[in-house]
């Protein structure tokens, strides 16, 4: 048991850091798409998976070009059905069509990690790691038809022990467009990252670690969390979801999601859901001068340089999550195990994302709140209901030296619910060198602020094709 | 003496500016891969019939594909669907201004016919094969032509006039302009959906 706070606080973020080092994350990067329209990397990506204003609108699109053609398309699609049998809907099937080519995509990353952190007994480990490959991502994706498109993306973490851990990152389908202006609504099901987290979702970033203070901040605990859980376990911003989702862009500018989805899991009898509630979450976005969020540029110039222009796009979400009937063990000071549901847990936050040429500076705050009910596990009797709250924020600086070189910095605080806990203080710098279009070089330095022996330092080589 | 009066009609005929002209030009097909497929005609001319054909056209059916993919035909031609493939076809339109026609399925080798007795951009599909997609254009005048992949056509043996001149195609929105013909005359156009 742990009982030191400081300790336990290291030590969290040491497992958290770790287990960076064993599970596989997002990553999206989809030479699908080049193969398509037999175009550069760089036409959607600043450096993959990064994307400039034109790839961001060409996802929001459901992942076609803005007033796209068919002259645009070099693969021509199957035919699944002669464009007038529309006409014979519904004594016919409505006509649609598929990618030509097996519509696939691999993506690789090859790490050399020297890390330093803490063990639970307090002592210092430096361990410097070739995980060669650290990760390896299988995607599909395309177009269905003039109205469907999908994502896929199977995922194999490399696991100490020379096997591999698998699993589906994405698996959704869209339906663009069903009714009304040309994307002013997308239904979006499956398993996929949600939009809330549009523009600071790991698969979204330039930076090998992702924002885990947004997204893997654990919030169970005697006293309310104390900090980061193990990837894929925090309560905070879940990044990936199973669900449904409507998003859309209106007068190219304004872009909102709602979405309802399966909240903390998994349930029991092997469901995927912890409980038959759903959690809701919603987001509306304004963006300010440059490219539209549909593509659009209105007519007027834009830069050559496709990175660069000069807007603002602010961002404001909600998170609804209902964890009633979802019990987590917990201890007390004296070493009693009592059961925990965090029966209420919402989300507020902030995006924004300014690009002045060359600068990209983005941000974003949430703050939680968790209504976590405490008691007998045997009995079942309540014992405490407390209502406790979390603030998390990050500020990053990605900046193009030239096309080939790029940096970011970022950082991270995380103040948690458990006031007798430290708060995180997490900066992480990147130096990254496209030495083709679609292979990279990171340099990445990650480091706690209150802890000089915390840190990891991390090359990583990453290719798609 | 029959023969020396028809070749003096043919001969007075071809020397007559009225059949000596025709409408050439290009046609720019604008969000689609090529300008082929799309047909230029004259609509129709006041005053004038024209009797349908006694010939008929011909669409075969073959490597699963409609071909020719656009053929134009004036009102009231017949035409002969050839299946050419080892596989069955059938030849059916959803379109009410062909009476929705649906010729049944046959096999390698046999045809089947029906005229097109309306006016009417008629989509021809295939049951068996979903895929596959043809087109009958039937227009008012025998005075037409479809471009070829670069969208240049040439619609020949039109009297001196002047004349609507529209283009239809399968994907795009069509266009109409007047033209007047004078032995030549060029006319190009560009269309996009």
């Amino acid at each position: 048991m742990i009982t030191n706070r400081r300790n336990r606080g290291f030590f969290l973020f040491a497992l958290a850091v770790l287990s960076t080092l064993v599970v596989a994350a997002p990553a999206s990067a989809l030479p699908v798409f080049a193969r398509k329209y037999q175009t550069s990397c760089q036409t959607c990506h600043t450096i993959f998976p990064k994307l400039n204003p034109f790839g961001q609108a060409f996802r929001l699109n459901g992942y076609r070009m803005p007033a796209e053609t068919e002259e645009m398309i070099k693969e021509k699609p199957v035919s699944l059905g002669a464009d007038a049998y529309a006409k014979m809907w519904p004594s016919a099937v409505f006509p649609s069509s598929l990618p030509s080519d097996a519509p696939f995509a691999m993506n690789m990353k090859l790490a050399d990690l020297y890390a330093s952190s803490h063990d639970e007994s307090g002592r210092t480990i430096i361990h410097n790691d070739f995980q060669f490959p650290q990760e390896v991502n299988l995607f599909s994706a395309g177009t269905l038809g003039d109205n469907f498109s999908f994502l896929g993306e199977v995922t194999y973490g490399q696991l100490p022990d020379g096997g591999s851990e698998v699993e589906i990152e994405h698996a959704q389908i869209n339906w663009d467009s069903p009714f009304g202006p040309t994307n002013a609504v997308h239904v979006k099901i499956g398993k996929f990252a949600p939009d809330y987290a549009d523009g600071f979702q790991e698969m979204w970033l330039m930076t090998n670690n992702g924002i885990d203070t947004m997204f893997a901040y654990n919030p169970i605990g005697y006293r309310g969390g104390t900090g980061l859980g193990e990837d894929g376990t925090g309560i905070s911003l879940p990044s990936l979801v199973q669900g449904i989702e409507v998003y859309g862009v209106l007068a190219h500018r304004f872009f909102y999601t709602v979405g309802m989805v399966n909240g903390m899991g998994p349930g029991p009898n092997d469901t995927f859901d912890g409980n038959s509630r759903k959690d809701l979450y919603a987001r509306m976005d304004w963006k300010f001068g440059g490219m539209g969020l549909d593509g659009d540029t209105g007519g007027s110039e834009l830069p050559p340089q496709n990175w660069r222009e000069t807007s603002l796009r602010l961002g404001v979400f909600a998170y609804a999550g209902d964890g009633r009937g979802i019990d987590f063990e917990v201890q007390d000071d004296d070493g009693n195990t009592l059961s925990m549901q965090d029966r209420r847990y919402d989300r507020i936050g902030g995006y924004a994302s300014a690009m002045l040429s060359d600068l990209n500076l983005i941000g974003g705050y949430v703050r939680g709140n968790d209504r976590l009910r405490l008691s007998d596990p045997e009995t079942g009797e309540m014992l405490d209901e407390t209502k406790r709250n979390y603030d998390a924020w990050y500020a990053q600086a990605d900046y193009v030296i030239a096309p080939p070189f790029q940096c970011s910095v970022r950082y991270e605080n995380l103040r948690p619910a458990d006031k007798s806990a430290d708060s995180l203080r997490l900066v992480n710098a990147n130096f990254s060198w496209l030495v083709r279009a679609n292979i990279k070089l990171m340099l990445e330095y990650n480091r706690d602020l209150r802890d000089a022996k915390n840190y990891q330092l991390a090359t990583v080589l990453r290719f798609a094709y | 003496m029959k023969s020396i009066l028809l070749a003096a009609t043919v001969a007075a005929a071809i020397s007559s500016p009225l059949l000596a002209g025709d409408i050439h030009g290009k046609v720019a097909c604008k969000g689609v891969r090529n300008s082929g497929d799309a047909v230029v005609y004259i609509d129709k001319i006041a005053g004038k019939t024209f009797p349908a054909p006694k010939d008929h056209a011909k669409i075969d059916q073959s490597n699963l594909l409609f071909v020719p993919h656009v053929v134009p035909v004036v009102t009231g031609t017949t035409v002969d669907f050839l299946n050419s493939d080892a596989v069955l076809h059938n030849v059916f339109s959803p379109d009410g201004c062909a009476e929705k026609f649906n010729l049944g399925t046959w096999p390698k080798g046999q045809s089947k016919s029906t005229t097109f007795k309306k006016e009417c951009f008629v989509s021809l599909l295939c049951q068996v094969h979903p895929e596959m997609e043809g087109f009958v254009a039937v227009l008012p005048t025998p005075y037409f032509a479809v471009t070829a992949a670069d969208g240049s056509y040439k619609i020949s043996d039109v009297p001196d006039g002047t004349y609507q001149v529209k283009v239809w195609h399968p994907k795009l929105k069509a266009a109409a302009k007047s033209v007047t013909v004078a032995g030549t005359a060029a006319a190009d156009f560009e269309i996009s959906k």
